[in-house]
């Protein structure tokens, strides 16, 4: 036992003073204890890790990522894993320990043994206060800095007719109601759609707006959400970059047949989205 | 009142006793109160039908028969009912300037009444405790069941068991019934009946607006159950604007119940927090104050400032029902975002009100548990103020995607992931606590570990959310749901599990069976798990929440699902067998079975009416448990071989 050799009366070199730092976090780590759960942290932790790989495993089973959005979301999520992980490990390291490593009585009468009166740890207070602040800053930075970068990749803060691209911007006007969703396409005579048509690589400016309730347009693998709002506009955007058929649904409950108000994405090149316009009544391009 | 310490100077003059104790009082309980509701409830819907004749349109020009005459029925109800409970005998003895007499008091406490006392208007607060308990499982056990109806019809993805309004109606009624349940889950029946005797008092501050809160709480919920016979409130638990105002008036029950619990709640939080200020014995300081009395005092807090807005919200939308005013109306000038700000100033601080007396339960049973000090207690404090502060200024992101203000997504996202400082500050007393310690397996103890669990799943899987990029993903979805079933449920539910297995012995006389009660609770934690772990799956895989027909793609989830959500359900029965089975004819309990320091547990069980003879001096800070440190005084030892200090 450990605690043999803190007790034994004659050490050959007694502590003079209190402990350097580092000579105490050694002295602490040398306790049995202390070592089983930093172990511990780290095996639970390498248990938990392939997590931030099945998550996006399962967010990418229809064809996610098809937009620079979506990969900031998922770039988002799979850091958010990574870096909660070890915190997580900790405390679940303690939860097991405490029950499989320390003592543990389960009598009918309360146990006649007391544990040690620890009222508080300056280090370890210290450490874990500095540890979930430093945490929270990061998500705190991350979430500006990637909210910055989602924002202008959906055009949100770029009047409609300064959108980047070497072309003209596609632009729909999203009409949510009990429980159907029109795409309306100003630049191509408005011709309406009840599918999302989109062209590869063109910057897409979405109206969103509803007819009677609060609708939520989401397109799932675009990574594009913004509610429907009866008596107003909402604005946002998005850059297809992968060609291929994705889904549109609702994600805010509005009534009755709420479950079956979705449709599907069609992300087209160039040549393709331009024959499907013209079959749906837009002849002029642009 | 004999109190050894107070010298009568000069006699007092005392109010004249008319006729028996308690007077009027002693011709109403439960069973008038039901009489005289449905009474009333009879005769305004009658009169409700002649004032508003059948065929008559409203500003809409839409019949409004129906919703006129739902009202007018409950509040005929609601008001039936608290006359017959007794609930307006006390305004009514003041305007006749009568006083109370001492045996009146006495008769109203419920002294020497047996168990009539609790089908009263009883002010005891032991007896409102009890109240509280019986009716925190009667709503829980309706909210349950309505869960078990919505996983049956996810489950069996071959077939429509419901209609989609039957559907919706279910995730609606479940949804608020299982809010209002957790709200009094602890603040309720531990904040009543165990808070007073902790401090050392005799009782609440407000002895009748106790009374008045608990019975205010059992005219609401029938409300509830009859809007499910009146075409049920079919727009989840929140209700938004514009679609609650397509509703039948089935609605008009969720507004009626909210406008009386919000009431309900402000008098208990009120009585609570007047309690825990005014009432500490002589010499419980603030330092000497144990956690749980902090959670509980966080909570009244957070509900008193929070609920308002909530009434305001159901009292705007009800106009806009039953006047055609046009608080939300779009068409007509209205906002369906102020209803979402209004509804959500309560609904962010609410989870709060459920989670934090949770986890202060948690945190004042481990010290006993493990026999060690709490943990810095001065972080536990730090964490429960830092939650009260903060909860409030994070409603927000609850709309990061309705675009209603953009840019305000950038200081909620700030203030939400701020958040996870002070509750962090909970986890480490928690786990600070159990370090080293020598853990008594009890129930109550290995409730703590699911709590603790849980709460990190929860925690992890809300920051995702409080990140606006992830949000725009997630938001709506199934992951939403799960996270905060792991919020709610797995930290909320089952630290009331834990509270309640602790204080039982306490509140009831009987030790809570320890067999029947791991076996329940460890099968709803394994299907908890099952149900909520799936549940975040389908979010990922981007199931939105509150749909009843899916893609093929989120059968399994959905299965793996409805199978933990059924064996949850198991697990609930045999705990609810355990505790039934242990008040009617479990081992008596000792006064103090399980060795505590605390004041509550020093008081003899069956709490005696007034809990204390002779009032307490607390001269000691709570969780005084433990042993000298061996590290620490080896560490001493040998500095003082040293010679230094």
């Amino acid at each position: 036992m450990a605690h043999q050799t803190l007790f034994d009366s004659d050490e050959p070199e007694a502590p003079t003073n209190r402990p350097a730092a580092t000579g105490r976090i050694r002295e602490w780590v040398s306790r049995p204890y202390a070592r089983a759960i930093l172990i511990l942290t780290v095996v639970i932790g390498f248990v938990l890790l392939p997590l931030a790989w099945l998550i996006l495993a399962a967010m990418n089973q229809t064809g996610a990522p098809a937009s620079p959005i979506m990969e900031e979301i998922e770039k988002t999520v799979f850091w958010f894993t990574i870096v909660s992980i070890p915190m997580t490990a900790f405390v679940f390291a303690v939860l097991v320990y405490s029950l499989l490593g320390w003592k543990r009585i389960s009598s009918d009468d309360p146990p006649m043994q007391e544990s040690p009166a620890i009222r508080t740890n300056r280090t370890g207070t210290i450490m874990w206060t500095v540890v979930s602040s430093v945490l929270a800053f990061f998500l705190v930075v991350w979430g500006m800095i990637e909210l910055a970068a989602i924002t202008a990749n959906s055009y949100g803060t770029i009047p409609a007719d300064q959108q980047p691209g070497d072309e003209q911007p596609l632009i729909v006007n999203v009409t949510g109601q009990q429980w159907v969703w029109t795409f309306e396409y100003p630049g191509y005579d408005g011709a309406t759609t009840p599918v999302l048509y989109l062209e590869k690589d063109r910057p897409v400016y979405f109206n969103v707006t509803s007819k009677d309730v609060i609708h939520n347009f989401w397109a799932v693998e675009l990574g594009v959400k913004i509610d429907a709002n009866p008596g107003a506009a909402t604005q946002t955007g998005v850059t297809p970059t992968k060609a291929g058929v994705f889904n549109v649904r609702c994600a805010e409950l509005c009534g009755l047949h709420h479950a079956y108000m979705e449709t599907t994405i069609e992300v087209l090149p160039k040549e393709v989205f331009a024959a499907a316009m013209r079959e749906m009544g837009g002849g002029k391009t642009s | 009142m004999s109190s050894a310490t107070v010298v009568q100077q000069h006699s007092v003059p005392q109010p004249a006793q008319h006729g028996k104790p308690g007077g009027m009082i002693r011709h109403f309980n439960v069973v008038t109160a039901v009489i005289l509701g449905l009474v009333l409830a009879t005769i305004f819907g009658f009169l409700a039908n002649r004032l508003v004749p059948s065929g008559a349109t409203g500003a809409t020009f839409a019949p409004v028969l129906p919703d006129v005459g739902f009202l007018a029925i409950l509040i005929g109800w609601v008001l039936g009912f608290m006359i017959g409970i007794g609930a307006f005998i006390g305004p009514f003895r003041w305007l006749m300037g009568r006083d109370l007499t001492h045996a009146d008091a006495e008769y109203l406490a419920g002294k020497d009444m047996g168990v009539g006392r609790y089908f009263r208007y009883t002010t005891d607060h032991k007896v409102v405790g009890i109240q509280y308990l019986v009716g925190f499982m009667v709503i829980i056990g309706l909210g349950g069941l309505l869960a078990m109806l919505i996983r049956t019809e996810l489950g069996v993805t071959w077939a429509g068991v419901f209609s989609p309004d039957s559907y919706n109606t279910l995730i609606g009624t479940h949804g608020i019934a299982m809010i209002i349940a957790m709200i009094i889950a602890i603040s309720g029946p531990v904040g009543n009946f165990i808070v007073p005797i902790m401090i050392g008092a005799r009782d609440m501050a407000f002895p009748r607006l106790n009374a008045l809160s608990f019975w205010l709480l059992a005219a609401a919920v029938p409300c509830l159950v009859a809007s499910m016979f009146a075409g049920g409130i079919r727009d989840g638990w929140s209700v938004y604007q514009p679609l609650a105002s397509q509703s039948p008036p089935g609605m008009i029950g969720y507004q009626i119940t909210i406008i009386v619990f919000a009431i309900s709640t402000g008098i208990a939080s009120v009585n609570l927090m007047t309690t825990i200020l005014r009432m500490r014995a002589k010499g419980m300081t603030w330092a000497r104050t144990p956690v749980l009395v902090y959670g509980i005092f966080g909570a009244a807090l957070m509900g008193l400032y929070a609920f308002p807005f909530y009434q305001y919200s159901q009292i705007l939308a009800l106009s806009d029902r039953i006047f055609g005013t046009s608080f939300f109306n779009p068409v007509e000038g209205g906002s369906v975002w102020l209803y979402e700000n209004l509804f959500w100033l309560l609904g962010h601080p609410e989870v709060y009100v459920i989670l934090l007396p949770s986890i202060a339960v948690c945190l004042e049973l481990i010290p006993v548990f493990m026999r060690k000090p709490l943990f810095a207690m001065g972080f536990a404090i730090a964490g429960v103020v830092g939650v009260v502060i903060m909860s409030g200024l994070v409603w927000a992101h609850h709309m990061y995607m309705t675009g209603w203000a953009p840019f305000a997504n950038y200081p909620f996202m700030l203030s939400t992931e701020m958040i996870s400082i002070p509750v962090g500050f909970l986890v480490l007393v928690a786990i600070g606590t159990l370090w080293r310690g020598t853990a008594w397996t009890r129930l109550p103890l290995m409730a703590v570990y699911a709590v603790i669990f849980n709460k990190m799943i929860g925690g992890v899987t809300g920051i995702y959310l409080s990140d606006v990029p992830a949000d725009q993903f997630f938001h709506g979805s199934m992951f939403v749901v799960a996270h905060f079933h792991y919020m709610l449920m797995g930290a909320g539910l089952f630290g009331a599990m834990a509270g309640i297995a602790f204080y039982f012995p306490k509140m009831t006389g009987h030790i809570l069976d320890e067999r029947m009660g791991s076996i329940g609770l460890w099968t709803a934690f394994a299907g908890f798990q099952l149900t909520f772990g799936s549940m975040f799956v389908a979010g990922l895989q981007g199931q939105p929440r509150r749909v009843l027909q899916f893609d093929n793609l989120f059968n399994i989830s959905n299965w793996l699902s409805t199978i933990g959500a059924y064996t949850i359900g198991i697990g609930m029965l045999i705990f609810l067998a355990a505790i039934i089975f242990s008040w009617r004819n479990g081992k008596v309990a000792s006064g103090n079975p399980w060795a505590s320091k605390s004041l509550e547990w020093q008081t003899p069980t069956p709490v005696p009416l007034e809990n204390f003879t002779v009032l307490p001096v607390v001269t000691e800070r709570p969780y005084d448990y433990g042993v000298p440190d061996p590290y620490a005084t080896a560490q001493k030892t040998s500095s003082d071989k040293a010679g230094v200090q």
